[in-house]
């Protein structure tokens, strides 16, 4: 990566000096407005105040990536990523998942998917790959504009789909792509499977050196990995304060709040945020507020959120005393914190990365909706169905009959995809969802 | 038609012998390995045609009907002539499918999910080696058997004989006579001939239909599968010949021969050196340069992508793989079907209209 002093300045002047003046006055504002005129107050409990903070560093991030090319290295990274090695080189990292999920919630997923498909990508393929592919070749985007990366960086542990995504980009881009392949658990990992991770994770420094132009320092990795699980324990931590009646926070604060530990694991600023979120979730707890303001009754959430259907869904079940207190997929960016080792950093990183929930086999996710149902007390689950993600679904007819069959849990399979609304028959969802409730009571 | 056994023939043949038989679906797993065990591993790619409502009790629809159809015909009793089940890791519904099999479905024969490493790095063929390894002790567990390094040695030097037949038998395309549906189905016998059989067999073809290869204006296929297999008939009718292909159940897994003392590590290293495969990871520019060389060996004068609904390793690298054969001056068409349906007459209209640009 060549650094270019003029974008440095660009930088500094933009970020550090403009931007995060404005980030500050414009979170100020916020905390001191009262909840979004079109907030259900009557069904939902007050908005998060952290939530302020929430679009601050998400903001902010975005911001940085703006101004990022020639004054920081800058990679593009799977969701599941060991981040950790590219943090502590000091790159920007943008999650294109992430970026996906927002054009989603902003409702402009569609426009840009639709110029991959005109480029040929078929609609069949996900749809987070779909919009970062259409962002890519249009340069479309809410965020105003994307950095160019200067590496790719792609790990198997959530899905092949990202190892055919990246070699797209790494085609396009013509940067060097580094793959973490992580084999699935079909059963239990093998330690052979871990060292294997591991040897690929210690070559991958060399590559990643060399594109930031400096060296790893293995005392800033300690730090970062640190950092890292400072921040899973206190996301698992506001998570599992799900399990009090009524649950404080529901799955949909979750899927809004959870983006930081995504894109910012192993930063300072992140473990400060969810050590506030967590104040602030204790705080209701204390108070006996709940998410949802008549809590009756309670389920869980599988697969990945409808991004463009949060508010509507959210709605809808609140209305009907329904709080979504759990996720199996918010879960997987906290569940594996006590595996982090900094003083073990590859070894840990290859332990705790080859073992999240989507790359585990489908009775183990069993395993744990079941453990989920009995830990937070749950009524019943919902399990969307989505079209775009076959590792995630694969596997859901059984878990619901299964746990229909077996447990005793209502559950439903709600078709849908995460992030294109072409493939969300709204009447037909709504059918399925009243039948449900009403099955709930 | 030219006379083949089928894969029940062959199954019966090779059990009445006193030998097992392994069910295993696609795409890449060590046969040697099998082999040593008196093993005769049968792959099931499909089969097409199949009624998917059996699967359907498992797999949603968004899934390929590759998979429905691999867990369609298990659940039809297609695979009961199997002592094992193999499910190596290739995409996303490949490992659900094995999962589930492992978890949930649960048939009667044994069930081994055979991870393949991304990559052709050292760490990826000692990582497969591994994968191997552990292949190994579950045979001999099941078997009772546990062959020697020389015996592993004698098996794979019989595979890549039969893997250098195979690409014998590419190079030879265009000088035998026989159709291209036919020398498909010779092809396909590498599918579930014993390797000794197949070299036989493909010596024997190679001798006996010398000379005289149908006319046609050249082309080179990339997919999964061709199926239905008529499809190649439809080609040979609208004046076409099929001289390559990037399938991977055909030409995406003609191996090259290993070197090496350990039977592990040389198994591993033929499979993640073979032919480049977007499964496997390599680089659309690998991909393309790799069909770029078929072309300019064979002639070939267009592409025909021949690609299964839903399959996402196939439909992320075809936007790039045509716009660059464009670029080199080589036009493509891309056709997707699913193997349940038959043949369409849509399918048979662009394949016709793109063979007329051609000729
Ligand atoms: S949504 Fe599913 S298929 Fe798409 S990138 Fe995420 S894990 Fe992979
Ligand atoms: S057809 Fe494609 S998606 Fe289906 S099993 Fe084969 S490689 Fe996977």
């Amino acid at each position: 990566m060549k650094r270019d002093w003029r974008a440095s300045i660009r930088y500094y002047w933009n970020v550090k000096v403009l931007g995060n003046a404005y980030l500050r006055w414009q979170r100020w504002r916020m905390e001191r407005k009262g909840p979004p005129r079109r907030w259900r107050t009557d069904i939902l409990a007050p908005p998060l105040k952290i939530g302020a903070r929430t679009k601050e560093l998400i903001s902010r991030h975005y911001l940085e990536g703006r101004y990022a090319n020639g004054h920081k290295p800058v990679a593009w990274v799977t969701s599941g990523a060991p981040v950790e090695i590219l943090q502590a080189l000091g790159y920007y990292v943008l999650y294109p998942e992430n970026h996906g999920a927002l054009c989603g919630a902003r409702k402009v997923s569609v426009e840009i998917s639709t110029e991959a498909e005109n480029a040929g990508y078929s609609r069949d393929i996900c749809s987070y790959a779909r919009t970062d592919i259409g962002a890519m070749l249009s340069g479309k985007t809410p965020v105003g504009k994307l950095p160019k990366p200067d590496l790719l960086f792609a790990c198997t542990n959530i899905c092949q789909t990202v190892l055919f995504w990246y070699r797209v980009l790494a085609e396009h881009f013509k940067v060097p792509l580094i793959v973490i392949d992580t084999p699935f658990v079909y059963t239990s990992p093998q330690e052979y499977s871990i060292q294997y991770v591991k040897k690929q994770l210690e070559n991958a420094v060399p590559i990643a050196e060399k594109v930031a132009g400096r060296k790893l320092s293995y005392k800033k990795l300690k730090q970062v990995m640190r950092y890292s699980r400072m921040a899973a324990e206190l996301w698992l931590q506001v998570m599992e304060r799900g399990k009090n009646r009524p649950a404080p926070i529901s799955v949909f604060d979750q899927f809004i709040h959870m983006a930081p530990i995504v894109e910012m694991r192993g930063k300072p600023e992140t473990v400060d945020f969810y050590a506030a979120m967590l104040r602030e979730v204790d705080d209701r707890v204390k108070k006996g507020i709940g998410a949802v303001r008549n809590e009756q009754r309670r389920l869980l959430w599988d697969n990945l959120p409808i991004w463009y259907k949060l508010r509507e869904l959210s709605e809808y079940l609140a209305e009907r005393g329904v709080a979504v207190v759990a996720s199996t997929y918010t879960m997987a960016w906290g569940e594996l914190a006590p595996l982090i080792d900094p003083e073990k950093p590859f070894e840990s990183m290859a332990r705790t990365y080859i073992q999240p929930i989507l790359n585990v086999g489908t009775g183990k996710k069993l395993e744990k909706m079941k453990r989920m149902i009995e830990e937070y007390h749950l009524d019943g689950a919902i399990l969307h169905s989505d079209r775009s993600c076959k590792p995630y679904s694969i596997g859901q007819v059984d878990q619901r009959n299964r746990l229909i069959r077996d447990y005793g849990v209502p559950a439903l399979l709600l078709e849908a995809d995460h992030n294109d609304p072409r493939s969300y028959a709204d009447e037909q969802a709504r059918a399925r969802l009243d039948a449900f409730i009403e099955m709930l009571y | 038609m030219l006379e083949i056994p089928g894969r029940k023939e062959i199954c019966n043949k090779f059990r009445e012998g006193g030998g097992r038989v392994a069910a295993v679906m696609p795409i890449h797993y060590p046969r040697e390995l099998f082999r040593a065990f008196g093993v005769l591993p049968i792959e099931v790619w499909g089969p097409p045609g199949m009624d998917i409502s059996h699967s359907a009790a498992h797999l949603q629809p968004y899934v390929c009907s590759m998979v429905h159809n691999m867990l369609a015909f298990l659940k039809t009793g297609g695979l009961d002539c199997a002592d094992f089940i193999i499910v190596p890791h290739a995409c996303d519904s490949l490992q659900g499918l094995g999962s589930l099999l492992v978890d949930f479905v649960r048939p009667p024969q044994p069930v081994f999910p055979l991870y393949m490493p991304r990559g052709r790095r050292p760490e990826d063929v000692e990582f497969f080696a591994q994968e191997f390894r552990k292949l190994y002790d579950w045979l001999s567990n099941l078997t009772g058997r546990r062959p020697s390094d020389e015996q592993l040695m004698e098996s794979i030097l019989m595979e890549e004989r039969a893997d250098k037949a195979l690409a014998k038998l590419y190079d030879l395309r265009t000088e035998v006579s026989l159709s291209v549906r036919d020398f498909y189905r010779v092809v396909r016998t590498r599918q579930y001939f014993p390797a000794e059989e197949f070299v036989s067999f493909v010596e024997r073809v190679i001798d006996e239909y010398s000379g005289n290869p149908p006319d046609g204006v050249p082309v080179i296929m990339s997919g999964i599968v061709p199926e239905p297999m008529e499809v190649l008939d439809e080609i040979q009718n609208l004046g076409g010949i099929v001289v390559g292909d990037d399938f991977a159940c055909c030409g995406r897994r003609v191996y090259p021969a290993g070197s090496g003392e350990d039977p592990f590590i040389r198994m591993a290293w033929r499979i993640v050196h073979g032919p480049p495969d977007v499964t496997r990871g390599d680089l659309i520019e690998e991909r393309f340069e790799h069909l770029m060389d078929k072309v300019k060996k064979t002639g070939a004068a267009g592409m025909i992508f021949y690609t299964v609904k839903f399959c996402e390793p196939e439909l992320f690298d075809l936007p790039d793989m045509r716009r660059r054969l464009k670029e080199a001056g080589i036009p493509s068409v891309h056709v997707e079907v699913d193997i349940n349906d038959p043949l369409s007459h849509q399918t048979i209209t662009r394949i016709g209209a793109f063979l007329e640009v051609l000729i």
